[in-house]
């Protein structure tokens, strides 16, 4: 039979791949371009200066600790994140506990999410500033003998971003491991605790084993976020990652190149490369950890089956 | 920090911008007290539409502040033939200059863009991005624009922007505390106990240990770095090296002195704390209520900073009239707007009639700073500006002929009434013409910047002098891969 071709599907598909490949590949390509390059905003010309931009960029150490105070900001705020979210999700979806009201707890979870990090981050800031309330507690309440400058702390100020981050997006994790969990048939569960199984068991038998999908799902796209993390540090401070470059994240930092004063976007795209790459790397890594080893092991048999088949058919 | 500082400023003057649209009925008076513009301007304006012919065309201009549309309105009251396209894009975040940047070249490109004094020195600098208006420099001459102004926007001998608005900066003290603890709050007595920093120091000691010992001298020392880097010896970059001045070194001594010795209040520059100083509702932590003696601001801090914020939101206190203004220790300057024209642009000639119009015309620049562009006089020009357009009198303009000409018709204006009687445009005529520019470049801000983080660990005493000037050289280093960099001053 001969297949009539209809055009009219490409014409569908059409407008997400322009979109794709213009706003998605082309500027992906093309930072990549300029990475090689010393050009700027304020000079019509540019050269291409090879790695130049990358070997200053591990020469001069600034990169390395904002990628060391990405990863650290970032860890310290996903594991409380993704801790929260199972026991928040198991404690909901738990028939034996049956707490009451779940739809107002989970909206009230959900809720900092809604906020513009921009708005939570200045209130924050406002909040320990130095004439701020949490001072005026702190010391009426006799905590503290005097004012304390917070934001001089990197401790502090570190802590207030991983808090922040944590704060307005737990809510959103719980919802999806919420979604995860309730979709793993019941009677799996009243098998087991037929069985005589503990809580514990059935979490990590049962819960963890079939949610895994979801959890690389939240793992990459909390890796993704994380490592492009720039609004909360960006406008909890100076805009420059103070106090002593601790909040000072890999975008920021970039960011930084870019509003230089000549706009050294060569220089900015370099750094955007590599937090591609690394990015990269580690959600492939999450992929391939996390994969489903059954299905893994299968595969080398299925081979082998074909191949045998193969050779049957050879001989 | 400057950067935020910038921001903020921005944010602050418009939402002095909202206000003041929200509160027609105190423009009025100002507006009342200058009728001396409408008649000048009735009998000038024959003498303008006499203008050899006519112009016509579209320009493009882009700018980061309502002040430009203001002008922009005004060009097309002289012009009406001429259409003019005016795109606002806000400046935070490098939003303006990245979009103005991106532009230029292509066909999109405006004709006119303004210019922050926070990167109008990268466009002067850069090659064949703004065009050349030197042949308005005798105009410039004539009209005795204050010469910080001129070299800011002068590059190699070629002159690319010009400004509308001079921005010296001064010394803003609570006249009630200083007759309390210098006996007297005469500005010539207090300017002279303040004129050098030594004496600076020393007042402010005297202020600290005064009556309640409730008083500070500054709200930040952050304030004096404007006054400290404009009275540098050597500009930032030298030959391409970085050069970091005795001045400098001065200022970070300067600061350090000044937080361990409790004379600032110890709130951040555009903080709640630091507005709260200006209208007395500053409370510590345990609730014990801070005065603030003085404040460093420039010409616009005067309207959009410290008369906006002199009283209290809840109204419980009010400041007004108990502030005077002198010179302060050091001259200097802080902010401003400059216009130039793009170079290539398909109008430039009517591009270069609008630098010379909004810059260099001594009728236009005497109406604006006299408040004759009142929200209702820009609506008849143009129905379709918005209500909260309007230029409020004050402005300190750039031609010292001008502002000669017109500091008695600021002699008992609202402006004057706060300061306790000193006319605000006479003490800044004062100022104006002691400010240089010269030092001005267009790596400034990027610099000034990364030294914001060094020194406030510095000053928290996290940091030692030898690790603040090693970490202000990797900071700078890491935004001007160009720059050579010196040795630290302290090792």
């Amino acid at each position: 039979m001969k297949l009539k071709k209809i055009p009219t599907g490409y014409l569908f598909i059409a407008p997400f791949i322009i979109g794709f490949l213009v706003f998605g590949i082309y500027p992906v390509l093309n930072t990549i371009g300029l990475s090689f390059t010393n050009t700027t905003l304020m000079s019509k010309t540019s050269e291409f200066i090879g790695l130049d931009n990358f070997k200053r960029l591990f020469a001069d150490a600034v990169f390395i600790k904002a990628v060391g105070n990405t990863w650290l900001i970032w860890s310290l705020n996903f594991i409380p994140q993704i801790g929260f979210a199972l026991l928040l999700s198991v404690m909901f979806t738990n028939a034996r506990l049956n707490i009451k009201a779940k739809g107002i707890w989970r909206a009230v979870f959900y809720l900092p999410n809604l906020m513009m990090p921009a708005a939570v981050t200045a209130l924050f800031g406002a909040i320990f500033s130095y004439y701020g309330p949490a001072n005026q507690l702190l010391v009426r309440a006799g905590f503290l003998s005097e004012a304390l400058r917070f934001f001089d702390s990197v401790a502090f100020a570190r802590g207030m971003v991983v808090f922040i981050n944590w704060w307005t997006w737990f809510g959103q994790t719980m919802i999806i491991v919420m979604a995860g969990m309730t979709s793993i048939p019941l009677p799996l569960y009243e098998a087991a605790m037929v069985d005589g199984a503990s809580a514990w068991q059935m979490f990590t038998k049962i819960t963890l084993p079939l949610l895994k999908p979801i959890l690389v799902f939240i793992f990459v796209t909390a890796l993704t976020g994380g490592m492009q993390m720039f609004d909360i540090p960006y406008l909890l401070t100076d805009g420059r990652g103070a106090p002593e470059s601790s909040i000072q994240t890999s975008v920021l930092l970039m960011f930084l190149k870019f509003n230089s004063s000549k706009g050294h976007i060569g220089a900015a795209s370099s750094v955007g490369v590599l937090i591609f790459i690394m990015t990269t790397v580690c959600a492939l890594g999450i992929f391939y950890f996390l994969r489903d080893k059954e299905m893994d092991d299968a595969k080398p048999a299925k081979k082998s089956f074909f191949k045998k088949n193969t050779e049957e058919s050879q001989s | 920090m400057k950067r935020s500082y910038i921001v903020l400023s921005v944010l602050v003057a418009l939402s002095m911008l909202l206000a003041a649209c929200g509160a027609p009925a105190t423009e009025a008076p100002a507006a009342t007290e200058s009728p001396a513009v409408e008649a000048p301007a009735a009998t000038e304006a024959p003498a303008a539409t006499e203008a050899p012919a006519e112009l016509e065309g579209t320009l493009k201009i882009w700018s980061f502040t309502n002040d430009t549309w203001v002008i922009a309105t005004a060009f097309k009251e002289l012009h009406p033939k001429v259409n003019i396209e005016f795109t606002m894009i806000p400046m935070n975040g490098g939003e303006f200059q990245t979009k103005v940047r991106a532009a230029a070249g292509t066909a999109d490109a405006p004709d006119v863009v303004a210019l922050e004094a926070a990167f109008v020195r990268e466009w002067v600098e850069a090659d064949g991005l703004l065009a050349d208006q030197s042949d308005l420099l005798p105009l410039s001459q004539e009209l005795k624009s204050y010469q910080a102004g001129v070299d800011v926007g002068t590059y190699e001998g070629v002159t690319k922007a010009y400004t509308f608005e001079s921005t010296p900066g001064a010394f803003f003290y609570r006249r009630s505390i200083a007759k309390e603890c210098l006996g007297t709050d005469d500005p010539t007595q207090v300017q002279a106990m303040v004129s050098d920093m030594t004496k600076f120091v020393e007042i402010a000691e005297k202020i600290k240990n005064c009556g309640t010992k409730d008083y500070y001298m500054v709200g930040t020392a952050g304030e004096l770095s404007s006054p400290f880097f404009t009275t540098r010896e050597q500009p930032w970059v030298v030959d391409g090296a970085l050069v970091i001045d005795p001045k400098v070194v001065e200022y970070v001594h300067f600061a350090k002195m000044m937080r361990d010795n409790g004379y600032e209040s110890g709130a951040g520059q555009w903080s709640e704390g630091w507005f709260a100083g200006m209208n007395d509702t500053l409370k510590d932590a345990n609730g014990t209520p801070k005065k603030v003696f003085s404040y460093f601001l420039p010409t616009w801090g005067l309207p959009y900073v410290l008369i906006n914020n002199a009283k209290a939101k809840d109204g419980s206190s009010d400041t007004s009239g108990d502030w005077a203004m002198v010179k302060g220790p050091m001259s200097y300057q802080w902010g401003g707007t400059w216009i130039g024209a793009l170079e290539g642009s398909k109008q430039a000639a009517l591009a270069k009639e609008f630098v010379k119009f909004s810059c260099l015309d001594e009728e236009f620049l005497t109406k604006l700073a006299q408040g004759y562009y009142t929200n209702a006089k820009l609506k008849e020009i143009d129905p379709t500006v918005p209500d909260s357009l309007v230029f409020n009198p004050g402005d300190f303009v750039s031609s010292q002929v001008v502002v000669e000409k017109i500091i008695p018709s600021f002699d008992g204006s609202s402006a004057a009434q706060f300061l306790g009687g000193q006319n605000p445009y006479g003490a800044f005529a004062e100022m104006a013409p002691n400010v240089s520019g010269r030092l001005i470049q267009g790596t400034d801000d990027a610099i000034q910047r990364a030294l914001g983080d060094p020194l406030g660990a510095y000053l928290a005493g996290t940091m030692t002098e030898a690790e603040m000037w090693a970490a202000f050289l990797t900071a700078v280093g890491n935004e001007n891969p160009d720059l050579v960099l010196p040795e630290p001053p302290v090792k």
